[in-house]
């Protein structure tokens, strides 16, 4: 720290005494300095910490709290049946989660006849969360890209395709449907090949994305989420019959 | 309060105290990549395996382990952690123990925490922006981590082991002095966890 070799013979004590002085400050600066800098850090570790502890607790209570009616963001939606509909059923689904496909497939016979009678429109908010389960060829876009094309295109086809796509659902974790075998599943649904042309351009692929944003605002937590009217259904999705209760007890009232 | 504080800064540049610090990173790391082990041959033995931590699809191992990040190496990432983490471990009961290591053997430590924490960040970086995924465990590795080459270099510093020029040397022993590097491994904490809430957010909690 001396900026002077400390010299040997005792002639000069008052240019010592000052130059142990001006050590001692420069400790003592450094020390405050020190000292403020743990201030801060312990300082802003605690607050971080207290801070994450209260968010926590609240995130996770108003969770606990709040299932029951979401806020539907509907833009990035696509749907089948008469928007003025008496009961709107949103569902939240990935084409590659096998309960969205359980459901799907448990579902689609009641939801189609229900569809059909006016009595009920079904909103899909296609989702892309899954991409990485299909080992790197975001099968859960391709496929929702697909069926925003259809809905987009050709609206009355578009059940009968989502239907087709989850009666042939690939297993998590395998490169899923390729390009060729959404076409033919489209074509079996009665798209045009006009439209299944435009599938490869993946012009929906945002949209696809931004739906699932959307629906990470709306506070979904998973898929496959159904919300009838707004309100989130609770019930047995898996197999055919709770959710067309639950529907025919809200069209009721 | 001051005394306090001139204690925490003292027991801080202690040998007691930084090697216990890496003897706890270490030993959390290695019961990560032991999990994460694990993890990876239920994987390989059944892609479908449902794991220990599928809180909800952001906290996926499953995602984050069929990923070929995951295997840069053509094995688990986890088994360099198996290697390396007993290592250290050693290293730091032996530090405890008070032995003393030559300036070349510190030297290798450090490089050892170089590359983990360049490796623990890469994957911390490929999961957040790329694989769109959170492992817990992995996160526990890339926290671990820092703190553990935050001690390690502290010790390395201390001790002016890592050949470096008396300028440089002299200015991180400042930096020492003035317990600058705390702030830093605060601030690095507290960004990487940041990250993590500011992306997933509520979505942690399902």
């Amino acid at each position: 720290m001396s900026k002077q070799e400390p010299t040997r013979q005792p002639s000069d004590p008052t240019s010592k005494r000052q130059q142990l002085r001006l050590e001692q400050e420069q400790a003592a600066k450094e020390k405050r300095i020190r000292n403020i800098i743990t201030y801060v850090a312990v300082g802003l570790g605690a607050v971080a910490l207290i801070g994450g502890i209260i968010w926590a607790v609240l995130t996770y209570g108003s969770q606990a709290a709040k299932p029951i009616a979401v806020k539907v963001n509907t833009e990035y939606t696509v749907m089948a049946g008469k928007a003025d509909a008496p009961v709107i059923i949103d569902i939240y689904q990935d084409y590659i989660c096998p309960y969205c496909g359980q459901t799907e497939r448990a579902n689609q016979a009641d939801l189609a006849a229900m569809v059909a009678s006016g009595e009920v429109a079904v909103r899909i908010h296609p989702m892309n969360f899954l991409d990485d389960a299909s080992m790197g060829t975001k099968y859960s876009t391709r496929a929702a890209n697909a069926l925003v094309s259809v809905a987009k295109a050709e609206p009355d086809k578009m059940m009968a395709f989502n239907s087709a796509l989850f009666a042939n659902q690939p297993e998590e974790n395998t490169t899923g449907l390729t390009e060729a075998q959404i076409a033919a599943l489209a074509a079996q649904a009665g798209v045009t090949q006009a439209t299944i042309d435009t599938f490869a351009s993946l012009s929906y692929a945002d949209f696809v994305t931004n739906s699932t944003n959307a629906a990470f605002t709306d506070g979904i937590q998973s898929t496959p989420t159904v919300l009838i009217n707004g309100t989130q259904f609770e019930g047995n999705l898996l197999t055919a019959g709770p959710l067309k209760a639950a529907v025919q007890a809200a069209a009721a009232k | 309060m001051m005394g306090a504080l001139d204690r925490l800064h003292s027991f801080r540049q202690t040998d007691a105290w930084l090697y216990s610090v890496i003897l706890a990173a270490a030993g959390l790391s290695l019961v990560a990549s032991f999990v994460l082990s694990v993890d990876a041959l239920l994987l390989a033995a059944n892609p479908q395996a449902a794991l220990g931590c599928n809180i909800n699809q952001v906290l996926s191992c499953g995602a984050v382990g069929v990923s070929w990040q995951a295997n840069l190496l053509g094995f688990p990432n986890a088994y360099l952690g198996l290697i390396t983490e007993p290592v250290l471990i050693t290293v730091a009961l032996g530090g405890i123990g008070g032995a003393r290591f030559s300036r070349g053997f510190m030297v290798g430590v450090q490089g050892i925490a170089v590359f983990a924490l360049g490796f623990a960040y890469w994957l911390y970086s490929q999961s957040m922006f790329v694989i769109g995924a959170l492992c817990p465990w992995c996160l526990v590795v890339t926290l671990s981590t820092t703190v553990l080459f935050a001690a390690v270099t502290h010790l390395n510093i201390r001790d002016d082991n890592l050949f470096l020029p008396p300028r440089v040397q002299q200015g991180l022993e400042t930096w020492l002095r003035l317990g600058l590097d705390l702030l830093l491994v605060v601030l690095v904490l507290f960004v990487l966890i940041a990250m993590v809430v500011v992306k997933y957010g509520a979505a942690l909690f399902a």
